[in-house]
C-alpha cells in the first residue's frame, strides 16, 4: 500500500518537473501526461481517492493542451468517478466539465449518459430539484440520439420526482405520453397499465374530479384492455369514493388493491395525499354544517 | 326409416305426460283408489320400457349421422322414464312407510340427533376445506401478479438491450465503412511513396552518371 503510494508521488513529481521545465521536441506534454496516468493509477490501488481525483483533472488539462479532447473528457470521467467515493459535489463539477466537453466533440449519447449519471448522485444525495433537472436534461439529449428506451427511463423518473414536488401536471404528461409511446411497441405495451396507474394516481392528488372521469375516458380510448385491469377498478372506485366524501370505502378499496400487489412507496405517498385531502374536505363539510 | 322412430317417439311422449300427470294425481288419492292407479302406472311404465327399447334397436339401424342425434335423444327419454320410475317408488314407498313413520320416529329421534351433529360436523370441515383453498387461491393470484410485474421489468430490459444491439449493430456498420475508406487511403500512401523512392533513385543516378561523364571528360582533356 506504502509502496504504491510512493511510487505515485514519484511519478507526480517527476511530470510536474516535466511541465515546469522544457521538454525536446516539444514532446513535454505527452510524456507528462503519460507519468500523471501513472500516478494516478498507483494513486487508485492506493485507495487515496482524493489525490487520484485531483492527478486526473491534471491529466485532463494537459490533454486539453495536446487538443485531444476525448481523452479529456475521459480524463474528467475517471476524476469524477474517484471523486464519487468521497466527496460529492466535486465528482459533480467534473462530470459537468466532461459533458462539456463531450458535447464540444459531439459525441451526445456519452454525454447524455453522464448527464444520467450526474442525476442519480443528486438522486442519491436526496437533493430532489437538481435531480429533476438533470434527468430531464438527459431525456432530452437521450431523444436527440434516438434512444427511446433510456429517454423514457429519464422521464420516468423525472416524472416520479416532480409528482413528489407536487408539480402533478407535468408528471401526468409525461406518463401519458410514455403509455401512448409504449402502446406500439410489442414488449413494452404490457408497461401501460402500470403507466396509466401512476398518470391517474397523479390526476386524484390533483384533486380535480371531473377531470378524472375525463382521463380514464381518455385511457379508455387509449388502451381498450384497460378498463379490465384491477388497476382501472381501482381508479374508479377511488373517483367513486372521493365524489362521496366517503374515507372508510377509500381504504377499503386501497387495502383490497394492497392485499393483491403491494404498492410502492411512491403510490403510497401520493395516495395518503389524496386521503388528507379527503379528509380535510370532509371535516370542512362538518364544519360548515 | 326413421319415421318409425318418430311414430315411437311421438307415442312415448304421450304415455310420458300421461304417467306424469297420474303420478302427481296419485299422491293426492288413498287407499284403493292408490292402489289401482298405482298398477295402472306400472303398467304404463312397462310399456315405456318397451317402446323406448324398439327406439334404441330403430336407431342403431339407421346411418351413422342419425344415429348420433336419435341416440342422444333416446338418452334424455331414459333419464326421464327413470325419474318417473323413481317418483312412482317414491309415492309407493311413502304410502306403506306412512303409518308406521310415527312409530319409527319415536324411536329414531335419538338416531337421528346424533346423525345430524355428524352431518354438522362434516359441513364445518368442508366449509374449512373450502375457506383454506379460498386462501390457497388467492395466494396463488398474487403469485401470479408479481410474476407479471417481473415479467414486464424484463421485457422492458429486453426492449433496452435491443435499442442498445441495434445501435451497436449501426455503428460498427460505421466503423467497418471507415476501415475500408482508411484501407484506400493507405494504399494510396504506399504507392506515393513508391512513387517517390523511384523518382528520387532515378534522380541520383542520373546525377551520379551526369558526375562521372564530366569528371571522364575533365580528367581526358
Amino acid at each position: 500500500m506504502g509502496d504504491h503510494l510512493a511510487r505515485a508521488q514519484d511519478f507526480e513529481n517527476r511530470a510536474e518537473k516535466k511541465l515546469s521545465g522544457w521538454g525536446l521536441f516539444g514532446s513535454k506534454f505527452e510524456d507528462a501526461a503519460d507519468l500523471f496516468d501513472k500516478s494516478a493509477n498507483s494513486f487508485k490501488l492506493a485507495k487515496s481517492w482524493d489525490k487520484a481525483g485531483s492527478t486526473y483533472i491534471k491529466l485532463a488539462s494537459c490533454h486539453l493542451k495536446l487538443e485531444s479532447k476525448h481523452e479529456a473528457a475521459q480524463a474528467y470521467v475517471d476524476a469524477a468517478h474517484c471523486y464519487k467515493k468521497t466527496n460529492i459535489n466535486e465528482a459533480v463539477s467534473c462530470l459537468d466539465n466532461a459533458v462539456n466537453t463531450f458535447c464540444e466533440i459531439g459525441r451526445l449519447s456519452m454525454a447524455a449518459r453522464y448527464l444520467k449519471e450526474i442525476a442519480d448522485l443528486y438522486e442519491s444525495e436526496q437533493n430532489v430539484e437538481q435531480a429533476v433537472v438533470y434527468f430531464e436534461k438527459a431525456a432530452d439529449f437521450y431523444e436527440n440520439e434516438e434512444v427511446n428506451t433510456s429517454a423514457n427511463q429519464c422521464k420516468q423518473k423525472v416524472a416520479q420526482y416532480s409528482a413528489q414536488l407536487e408539480q402533478y401536471q407535468r408528471s401526468i404528461e409525461i406518463y401519458e405520453e410514455i403509455a401512448r409511446q409504449s402502446l406500439n411497441n410489442n414488449l413494452l405495451k404490457y408497461g401501460v397499465k402500470g403507466h396509466l396507474l401512476n398518470a391517474g394516481i397523479c390526476q386524484l392528488c390533483k384533486g380535480d374530479v371531473i377531470a378524472i372521469t375525463n382521463a380514464l375516458e381518455r385511457y379508455q380510448d387509449l388502451d381498450p384492455t384497460f378498463s379490465g385491469t384491477r388497476e382501472y377498478r381501482l381508479l374508479a372506485d377511488i373517483a367513486a369514493a372521493i365524489d362521496e366524501e366517503d374515507v372508510g370505502k377509500f381504504t377499503e378499496v386501497i387495502k383490497e388493491f394492497d392485499s393483491m400487489t403491494p404498492l410502492d412507496s411512491w403510490k403510497t405517498t401520493l395516495l395518503l395525499r389524496v386521503k388528507e385531502k379527503l379528509k380535510a374536505k370532509e371535516l370542512e363539510e362538518d364544519d360548515l354544517t | 326409416m326413421s319415421e318409425v322412430f318418430e311414430g315411437y317417439e311421438r307415442q312415448y311422449c304421450e304415455l310420458s305426460s300421461n304417467l306424469s300427470r297420474q303420478c302427481t294425481a296419485v299422491s293426492t288419492l288413498d287407499g284403493e283408489q292408490k292402489k289401482q292407479k298405482l298398477s295402472d302406472i306400472k303398467a304404463g311404465l312397462d310399456d315405456a320400457d318397451t317402446l323406448i327399447r324398439k327406439m334404441d334397436l330403430e336407431a342403431r339401424s339407421l346411418q351413422p349421422s342419425m344415429k348420433a342425434t336419435l341416440l342422444a335423444k333416446l338418452r334424455e327419454y331414459k333419464t326421464d322414464l327413470n325419474n318417473l320410475k323413481t317418483e312412482v317408488k317414491r309415492v309407493t314407498s311413502a304410502n306403506v312407510s306412512f303409518a308406521v313413520r310415527d312409530e319409527l320416529l319415536e324411536s329414531g329421534s335419538a338416531d337421528t340427533l346424533a346423525l345430524s351433529n355428524d352431518q354438522k360436523g362434516r359441513l364445518l370441515m368442508s366449509t374449512e376445506r373450502l375457506n383454506q383453498s379460498t386462501d390457497r387461491i388467492k395466494d396463488s393470484r398474487k403469485t401470479m401478479l408479481e410474476t407479471e410485474e417481473l415479467g414486464v421489468s424484463i421485457l422492458q430490459d429486453l426492449h433496452q438491450q435491443r435499442q442498445s444491439l441495434l445501435h451497436a449493430h449501426k455503428t460498427l456498420h460505421g466503423v467497418d465503412d471507415n476501415i475500408s475508406k482508411s484501407k484506400k487511403i493507405l494504399s494510396a500512401m504506399s504507392r506515393r511513396i513508391n512513387r517517390n523512392k523511384w523518382i528520387i533513385s532515378s534522380i541520383l543516378t542520373a546525377m551520379v552518371l551526369a558526375i562521372i561523364i564530366i569528371l571522364y571528360f575533365k580528367l581526358t582533356r
